[in-house]
């Protein structure tokens, strides 16, 4: 009885680790976001104070090219857009990640109490 | 487990706290002041860098027009030319955009710059300071501890060496 209960309670610990393993994932991956989030509103900020007279070139590889300063508005907003949005996404994937952790959490205590009364059981008969 | 302490920090007294836990927390702490500090020195660095261009910019003026001068193509070969233009520079406003700008509004882009560094750097130093207060307090409690625990350990070898 222990045995069956301990192999499960071991794989359900792995399964918690794995779950971990995501979380931090896109916690990594949303921290990153963040820091290009606060990039591009730097560069929204300065195209922002341009006018007709200034050129605005986009560095592609190793060339610059000349772009039109709307363009490069729209770039950026249309950037920061999809940023907000991916930022967005992984919040409720997080907060997902997290619910069902907390889940977890409980069902590894249940599992782990379950293994000790068994356990107990097994040394009582013994 | 540490964070927990931390969160319950404010209102947990530290003198409560068993020596493991205080060790613990002056890890977190050690580790928190590191990243800090080294948070300030990068943005330094940066700092430095946007006032070396502006000061640079003070080179292109009416005076130096038409001038000679040494452009390098690599760190060791230089080619000759002419100061052509001392009234646009190109400057890098991020993600691979640059834009040109007259000389007066790049210097006024560079003090932007350094002022909003200025203003992060000085976001930063308060919570590193607290940060250190809040270390040297562990640590002063902690060496209260460890005396403590030392005092007992010699008060009972002597109960021991007496009865021996």
């Amino acid at each position: 009885m222990a045995e069956v209960i301990q192999k499960k309670l071991q794989a359900e610990v792995e399964k918690y680790a794995q779950m971990q393993k995501d979380v931090s994932k896109s916690l990594s991956a949303r921290q990153k976001l963040e820091t290009q989030l606060t990039e591009n509103n730097i560069v929204k900020e300065e195209l922002d104070l341009l006018d007709s007279t200034n050129t605005v070139y986009k560095l592609i590889g190793p060339v610059l090219v000349k772009q039109d300063l709307d363009e490069a508005k729209s770039t950026v907003a249309k950037r920061l857009e999809y940023i907000n949005g991916e930022i967005q996404r992984h919040e409720t994937l997080l907060k997902d990640m997290e619910k069902k952790s907390e889940q977890h959490r409980e069902l590894l205590a249940s599992l782990q109490q379950e293994f000790q009364k068994a356990q107990g059981l097994a040394v009582g008969k013994a | 487990m540490v964070i927990r302490h931390r969160e319950a920090n404010m209102a947990v007294n530290l003198t409560d706290l068993s020596l493991p836990q205080l060790e613990g927390l002056k890890t977190q702490l050690d580790q928190e002041t590191e990243f800090l500090t080294s948070s300030i020195g990068q943005l330094k660095v940066v700092q430095t860098k946007y006032v070396e261009a502006k000061d640079s910019l003070n080179v292109l003026n009416k005076n130096n027009k038409g001038k000679e001068l040494l452009v390098p193509l690599t760190s060791s070969m230089y080619v000759p030319g002419t100061l052509n233009d001392v009234e646009h520079v190109l400057v890098d406003v991020g993600t691979g955009y640059y834009v040109e700008k007259n000389v007066e509004d790049s210097k006024a882009f560079f003090k932007r710059k350094i002022d909003f560094l200025t203003k992060q750097i000085e976001k930063i130093q308060p919570a590193l300071q607290e940060k250190h207060a809040m270390k040297q307090a562990v640590i002063e409690v902690m060496n209260v501890k460890i005396q403590q625990l030392q005092q007992s350990q010699q008060s009972s070898q002597m109960v021991g060496t007496t009865k021996a």
